[in-house]
């Protein structure tokens, strides 16, 4: 519109009528390329979404919450699963949340533009690309074998180590966002660094840092590789974590591949499980996104 | 609006003589000030200046002219950036700050500040307020939102949020914003308040309620003022330091540096010539 009436006081009107015209035809061939794009992503992941529903719909029951995962030809459920992946991913998130938020804070409040906090910056964005197995076979090293068995910390120190990298990456650039302004504003009123930063910067990032934060749950939850080698499996729930502990991802990877079919139905229930709740996480993750202000 | 506001203020703030000699008893005397930034960049040449409590001293210049590097030496605020560097003396009563050991924290509560860009805490109105006051003092709830009614009235706009002190800062206009800060910064009563072109964010009806309170808080606090804007320190301000290229160029009662300064340097700024 604006291009039509600012081509309208030129001297050339067929000219600036042909230029826009060329505009909006470029306009819709990009814009219908997008659209593709989106459609093609999108079909892809309903096509996945939907398929577990149809596949692992049928299987989901009370005693699947119940009931631990059973021998081949019996009845039973993912109650060991469940409980192994919530307490594994828990105390996780737990040992990386605060060493990952501190050592954002690091980067970003005292660090910046240091040598040492460049050299951090870098080793973390390759943590980040990591293979998810070679942490678990690292893990494998220095915990499993001196302690000659698998067990529940081996897996939550496997998983806090993958979402480490993610939460420090998160929390470094939510505390970039907030304006140095606002950190000088609560330095010229006198207030010593600690609480410029407890108080104006974290609360400033909050929401960008919490997200990182579940976000870094999303990822974990998933994870199977790194448990293969350390947490393993176990037939029966216990909240041990010393002892080995099933898993839903370990559980799917190990039932779906046999040949019993009530294995694969529930293996096929577990992956809609863990499926939805990534999904619910990514969408509360969202709602606490930060919003532009003003 | 502006015209009545000139008048006005020239009629009040403009005795027939100079109010103070900010010489005889200067709130801030600087003497002999470098500063280098660190690129190595000499951005304050040999300043020496007096700053007068109770009166507002603005500093005028072009971009780039030192006066707000000036400005962030009041208040050490450079510190935070490792490499700036200031040499010669400051005194705020009588006191070198730029001295070592000298302790930075007494300073800010005594030299407050308000920037560019308004810029309230994400936190409460209420909070914004009270966290400067419970940097240096614990106050009772009650002797808390007393102080709070008073630094907020006194920045006026204590009618404006007095129905809600529990609702986010950064919720307000842009001129609420810019006078909660200010707000603010009297909150843990200072002596002196620096502001860094506290009106370029604003619109013509914010900056003149801005203005107007610049006005009456020269009656209890020093004030300076790094502007922009010429007029506004025609306004605003008793006395006028006319910086060009990291030097002061002339310092003298505004009015003066306005309407007959000494130095032609001066003569081409103020009457647009360059700048």
């Amino acid at each position: 519109m604006t291009a039509m009436q600012t081509g309208g006081l030129g001297q050339s009107t067929a000219a600036s009528q042909q230029i826009v015209r060329k505009r909006l035809r470029t306009n819709r061939i990009v814009t219908t390329l997008a659209f593709l794009a989106t459609g093609a992503g999108l079909f892809l992941l309903a096509w996945i979404l939907g398929y577990l529903l149809f596949k692992g719909f049928t299987t989901l029951s009370l005693s699947l919450f119940i009931m631990d995962t059973p021998p081949p030809g019996s009845a039973g459920g993912l109650a060991n699963a469940i409980l192994g992946s919530l307490l594994i991913t828990g105390v996780g998130i737990l040992l990386a949340t605060p060493i990952g938020i501190l050592a954002g804070t690091f980067l970003i409040e005292y660090g910046r533009g240091s040598t040492l906090a460049e050299i951090i910056r870098f080793v973390n964005d390759m943590l980040v690309s990591a293979p998810s197995i070679i942490v678990g076979l690292f893990v494998y090293q220095v915990v499993v074998a001196p302690m000659h068995h698998f067990s529940g910390w081996a897996g939550a120190i496997a998983l806090g180590i993958i979402a480490l990298p993610i939460i420090v990456r998160t929390t470094q650039d939510m505390l970039q966002l907030v304006p140095d302004a606002l950190r000088e504003a609560a330095y010229a009123l006198g207030a010593p660094k600690w609480r410029v930063i407890v108080v104006v910067s974290y609360r400033a990032a909050f929401q960008g840092m919490l997200t990182g934060v579940l976000l870094a749950v999303a990822r974990i939850s998933g994870e199977t590789a790194p448990l293969l080698f350390t947490a393993l499996s176990n037939p029966s729930s216990t909240t041990n974590m010393s002892s080995p502990m099933a898993t839903l991802p370990v559980v799917i990877y190990k039932f779906a591949g046999a040949p019993y079919a009530d294995w694969q139905n529930l293996a096929w229930a577990g992956a809609l499980l863990i499926t939805f709740s990534v999904l619910i996480l990514n969408v509360v993750a969202r709602s606490f996104a930060p919003r532009s202000r003003n | 609006m502006t015209e009545a506001h000139l008048e006005l203020h020239s009629v009040t703030a403009s005795p027939v003589m100079p109010i103070i000699d900010p010489a005889l008893d200067p709130k801030i005397a600087v003497t002999g000030l470098d500063f280098y930034y660190q690129t190595g960049h000499h951005a304050l040449k040999n300043i020496n200046l007096n700053i007068a409590d109770k009166c507002v001293t603005a500093f005028i210049g072009p971009s780039g002219c030192g006066k707000s590097t000036l400005l962030r030496v009041l208040n050490r605020i450079y510190d935070l950036y490792p490499g700036q560097r200031a040499t010669g003396e400051v005194l705020v009563d009588g006191e070198n700050i730029l001295a070592p050991g000298y302790d930075v924290t007494r300073l800010r509560a005594k030299v407050g500040m308000v920037f560019q860009k308004p810029t309230p805490f994400p936190l409460t109105i209420w909070d914004n307020i009270a966290f400067g006051i419970n940097l240096y003092e614990k106050l009772s709830k009650p002797d808390m939102d007393n102080r709070i009614e008073w630094a907020l009235r006194k920045a006026a706009i204590w009618e404006e949020v007095k129905d809600k002190l529990k609702r986010s800062g950064t919720g307000l206009s842009g001129g609420q914003q810019q006078r909660l800060c200010i707000a603010r910064a009297i909150a843990v009563k200072p002596e002196v308040i620096l502001m860094d072109e506290p009106c370029s964010a604003l619109d013509p009806i914010s900056t003149a309620r801005v203005e107007e309170l610049i006005l009456e808080l020269a009656d209890d606090y020093g004030i300076v003022l790094v502007t922009h804007n010429m007029q506004q320190a025609v306004r605003t301000a008793d006395f006028t330091t006319f910086m060009y290229l990291g030097e002061i160029i002339e310092f003298g009662e505004t009015e003066q540096i306005f309407s007959n300064p000494r130095e032609q340097r001066t003569q081409d700024y103020v009457t647009g010539r360059f700048g």
